[in-house]
């Protein structure tokens, strides 16, 4: 129960115009309702985003050489990489760890070459992490352990090379001390449905990598998380138990494109989500105008009877707060179930993306992100924007005469 | 007449007031000067535009003076700021309007508890509220708001507001004037009673003879000067 007088002459003064306070709080819930499904989206897409890139190879976080940024330069190794790898694994939140050296490399069968970037991994550690391997459509068979001598290409690299199961690549790379060549036999083929990545899929056994080159080691260990919003802590964890020798790195630093695109996207939807709260808040800013016009006569009697400006200010705060806390309710109502099917249910994305490429590289179906924080959330912009927007009908009602309470009316 | 009686609420020395619309000057009150004591039951006539609530207006702090020096309660209102003289108003001076001015979403004893409220007054504020309206035989009106209620029992709850804070000084702008007779009659015992038994000091605007019959004290505005004060004997 309100005791409060003013809370009271405050509350009732909104409801005494049913209609005009229904409208506004309608009208700033159905703007906070988009603004929630606008950032619930954004995040999804992100977390999507991520998870894609991640999943294909790159990780949340990896532990490189030092120097590996700015340089790119495959030949160079991981110092003490099972001290690094021991440290990987005892992060909080990891679901998977794996490890791959790199070689620049020339591929011939008969009279036809391509040049690709080998990739020595452990067969078992990226079945389980890495989205290309494990999703893609697959001709033959992916690399085991003991595997040797044996390659597996993408689909569009065998096409260039026009080769099939079973034939044997020359593969030429530059070794720690000289040319390298080998014979590979190809055991598989994988199809992402994305040419691109299909021409650039060339896996060997690390142990293999480790002979042709003659570099031994890994020179990155690529560590999948459980949630993505684990990363710039555990990055920070794993810096800290490193030597000096290797550094950490996040997905955005190997994929400064995505990220910038990932940002972008962010930055838009969040400005659109800003534009549309702040096109409805002028709408109630307007309302709120016409309501203090329309009560001078009774501000200018409250001023009469002794009510100073401050609080003057604080009751068409309150007024503010109220319609800013039941537009947030509306919001909610609006905005939770909706967001809430979408992050259980997802968007359908597969008609846009195509099947073969959904699939592998990203999911069909993109979830938006729902938590406790959409309450909070639509409570801070609806009660902002409507405290923002009194601000003015405030102090214009503080600018009331109390001579005026004197006229006849 | 004892000390207290002789003591000034009201102190006007050559008052002017002027309005100004763009480059036009309306003279409202030219040199008025007069004194109101304590207890005096005090009538302001006179015609239309002569500057009855002009009058009224400055001596509750609701505007400034042009011109001469006014002093309420021993405070120079043109001297005061905004905050001050909202201060005054609210700790010293009572307040009736010719249209009553109830707050319409407030009932009768929330519009009194709310100057009690507007003064700081805690917890205790409904007690007191209700006991105003008690001593103003206005109990069964306390939980009617405003337009459940006849003009007659409006301008009585809008006298318990005025006088909830225990003010010196209670201004009233025409309070009869869209009352019939019988609430005219009601409404001016009222404001005696508290006149003569709370000593609070009344100042009343009016055209209204009955009102004028009441009044202790009659003073004539015409053409903002004050042409004739009679004290009346009581």
């Amino acid at each position: 129960m309100i005791r409060s007088v003013s809370a009271k002459y405050a509350m009732r003064s909104l409801l005494s115009h049913p209609m005009r306070s229904i409208l506004s709080m309608t009208g700033i819930g159905v703007g906070c309702a988009m603004a929630l499904f606008a950032t619930s989206y954004v995040g999804g897409e992100a977390e999507w985003q991520i998870r894609a890139v991640s999943e294909s190879g790159a990780g949340h976080i990896s532990i490189v050489p030092n120097g590996w940024i700015e340089k790119r330069e495959n030949s160079v190794r991981l110092a003490d990489w099972e001290h690094a790898l021991e440290a990987a694994q005892s992060l909080p939140g990891v679901k998977a760890i794996t490890f791959r050296a790199r070689a620049n490399g020339l591929l011939a069968f008969g009279n036809r070459t391509a040049g690709v970037e080998v990739t020595g991994v452990d067969p078992e550690r990226e079945s389980r992490s890495n989205r290309i391997v494990y999703k893609a459509k697959l001709e033959g068979r992916y690399l085991r352990p003991d595997d040797s001598g044996v390659v597996v290409i993408g689909r569009t690299l065998a096409g260039r090379l026009d080769v099939g199961l079973d034939d044997d690549l020359y593969v030429t790379m530059a070794g720690r001390d000289e040319i390298q060549s080998a014979m590979l036999r190809i055991v598989g083929i994988l199809e992402t449905g994305s040419r691109d990545i299909d021409a650039a899929i060339c896996h060997v056994t690390l142990p293999d990598i480790e002979r042709m080159t003659g570099y031994t080691g890994p020179g990155e260990i690529s560590i999948l998380l459980t949630d993505y919003r684990l990363i710039e802590t555990d990055r920070k964890d794993l810096a800290a138990r490193l030597s000096g020798s290797n550094t950490v790195i996040t997905w955005e630093d190997s994929n400064p494109g995505l990220a910038a695109n990932v940002k972008g996207d962010t930055v838009f939807m969040n400005a659109l989500a800003g534009i549309i709260v702040i096109v409805v808040a002028l709408g109630i800013a307007s309302a709120q105008l016409t309501t203090v016009l329309e009560r001078r006569h009774e501000f200018a009697i409250l001023s009469a009877l002794g009510m100073r400006g401050g609080q003057v200010v604080g009751l068409v705060a309150l007024e503010a707060l109220a319609v800013g806390v039941a537009g947030a309710l509306v919001a909610l109502v609006l905005g939770g179930p909706l967001t809430y099917y979408l992050s259980t249910h997802g968007i359908n994305f597969a008609s846009l993306i195509g099947e073969g490429f959904g699939n592998v590289l990203l999911d069909p179906r993109m979830y938006c992100v729902f938590g406790p924080w959409l309450i909070w959330y639509a409570l801070a912009i609806s009660v902002t924007a409507t405290a923002l927007v009194s601000v003015y009908p405030a102090w214009l009602a503080t600018r009331v005469d109390p001579a005026e309470a004197m006229r006849k009316v | 007449m004892n000390d207290s009686m002789n003591e000034i609420l009201v102190s006007a020395q050559d008052v002017s007031k002027v309005y100004k619309t763009g480059n036009i000057e309306t003279p409202a009150l030219r040199g008025v000067t007069l004194d109101v004591r304590h207890r005096d039951f005090l009538s302001i006539v006179g015609p239309s535009g002569s500057g009855k609530t002009t009058l009224l207006n400055l001596i509750g702090a609701l505007d400034s003076v042009t011109r001469g020096r006014l002093t309420v309660l021993d405070q120079d209102i043109s001297a005061m700021s905004k905050r001050e003289r909202a201060d005054l108003r609210l700790r010293s001076l009572g307040f009736v309007f010719q249209a009553y001015n109830l707050l319409p979403v407030l009932t009768a004893v929330e519009n009194v508890e709310f100057v009690l409220e507007l003064q700081g007054v805690g917890d205790e504020r409904r007690k007191r509220a209700r006991q105003i309206l008690e001593q103003l035989h206005l109990s069964e009106l306390a939980d009617r708001r405003p337009t459940e209620l006849s003009g007659g029992q409006q301008q009585r709850v809008a006298v318990a507001r005025a006088v909830a804070s225990r003010p010196r000084l209670v201004l009233a702008d025409e309070p009869t004037a869209n009352l019939d007779g019988e609430n005219a009659e009601n409404l001016l015992r009222m404001m005696r009673d508290l006149n003569e038994r709370d000593g609070i000091t009344f100042i009343f605007s009016t055209h209204d003879p009955r009102v004028i019959s009441y009044a202790h004290r009659v003073v004539t505005l015409v053409d903002g000067q004050v042409v004739n004060d009679e004290r009346k004997n009581s």
